[in-house]
């Protein structure tokens, strides 16, 4: 089994562990159908393309639940205020989810990559690029675009952003 | 369209998702959308087939009689053109084809 298979199992596996029980049936269909895919890198595109799928039907199975709930409690709180709190913490958590499923993301394909190009794995500067420089230019240039239309997933995605500088900042005080 | 045809030959035979990605040329990331949405509008019974001991099953498609009554009037009404669409309701903003596509 070459690496790319390897890689594409591996991934599949923990979308089976990772995605919610409405899901899982799909995520163990598209895993099972890697052992009948003629050549590895076949089987790694499958696995990317089912992965970006049930992750996309497991948010929408995750976005009914939240709705159906938020409908369940704005029929039974009269306090509007809580729920304005509720949505924008709701926001927040999404902004640092889609940050940290970018970072989840770049390393990802840093060692997809470093399969391909093995001298990428001991170079630094591909490290720092993939993992820092071109997250947190993302993370800026969303927080611009999103900052009036939706403040709180822009808010999220900003802290991310600063608690990952701040780790890198630590990190090299330290080491360096 | 892609997906209803490749269900509509031996529309009784169960289909695996690999076979289907090959005949329809649909990567897995657009073709497992569709049947999952499929299978949520009955249009799509899915079961997982009892292989042989020690070989972990898989999982197989095929019509529900909605499913192919839906395919078979979708068919008819592309190869009759926009008229038979319209007749059938398929161009409407609410149309089980325009949902199975996402839109």
């Amino acid at each position: 089994m070459g690496a790319p298979r390897k890689l594409a199992a591996t991934l599949l596996r923990w979308v089976v562990h990772l995605v919610p029980v409405e899901s899982q049936d799909w995520a163990l269909a598209m895993l099972r159908e890697l052992d009948f895919i003629e050549g590895d890198w076949a089987a790694l595109f499958w696995a990317m393309g089912s992965t970006a799928a049930i992750l996309r039907h497991a948010a929408s199975v995750g976005w009914a639940w939240l709705k159906n709930k938020s409908n369940l409690k704005n029929k039974s709180s009269k306090e509007a205020g809580m729920n304005t709190t509720g949505k924008k913490a709701l926001g927040v958590g999404l902004g640092m989810l889609s940050a940290l499923a970018l970072v989840g993301c770049a390393f990802a394909t840093l060692r997809i990559l470093g399969t391909m190009f093995p001298w990428l794995e001991h170079s630094h500067w591909a490290y720092w690029l993939a993992v820092l420089a071109i997250p947190e230019a993302i993370f800026v240039a969303a927080t611009v675009m999103l900052w009036r239309k939706k403040g709180p997933v822009a808010a999220g995605i900003l802290a991310t952003g600063l608690v990952m500088a701040l780790h890198v900042a630590v990190h090299l005080t330290l080491h360096w | 369209m892609l997906v209803l045809d490749a269900f509509l030959v031996q529309a009784e035979e169960w289909k695996y998702g690999y076979d289907l990605s090959r005949i329809t040329g649909l990567k897995s990331g657009t073709l497992y959308p569709i049947l999952m949405r499929m299978a949520k509008r009955k249009l799509l019974e899915t079961q997982w087939e009892a292989g042989e001991p020690g070989k972990p099953p898989r999982h197989m498609y095929r019509f529900t009689p909605d499913g192919l009554r839906f395919a078979r009037a979708s068919a008819a009404a592309h190869t009759g053109g926009g008229l038979g669409q319209v007749a059938l309701g398929l161009n409407a903003p609410n149309s089980p084809a325009l949902d199975l596509m996402g839109a």
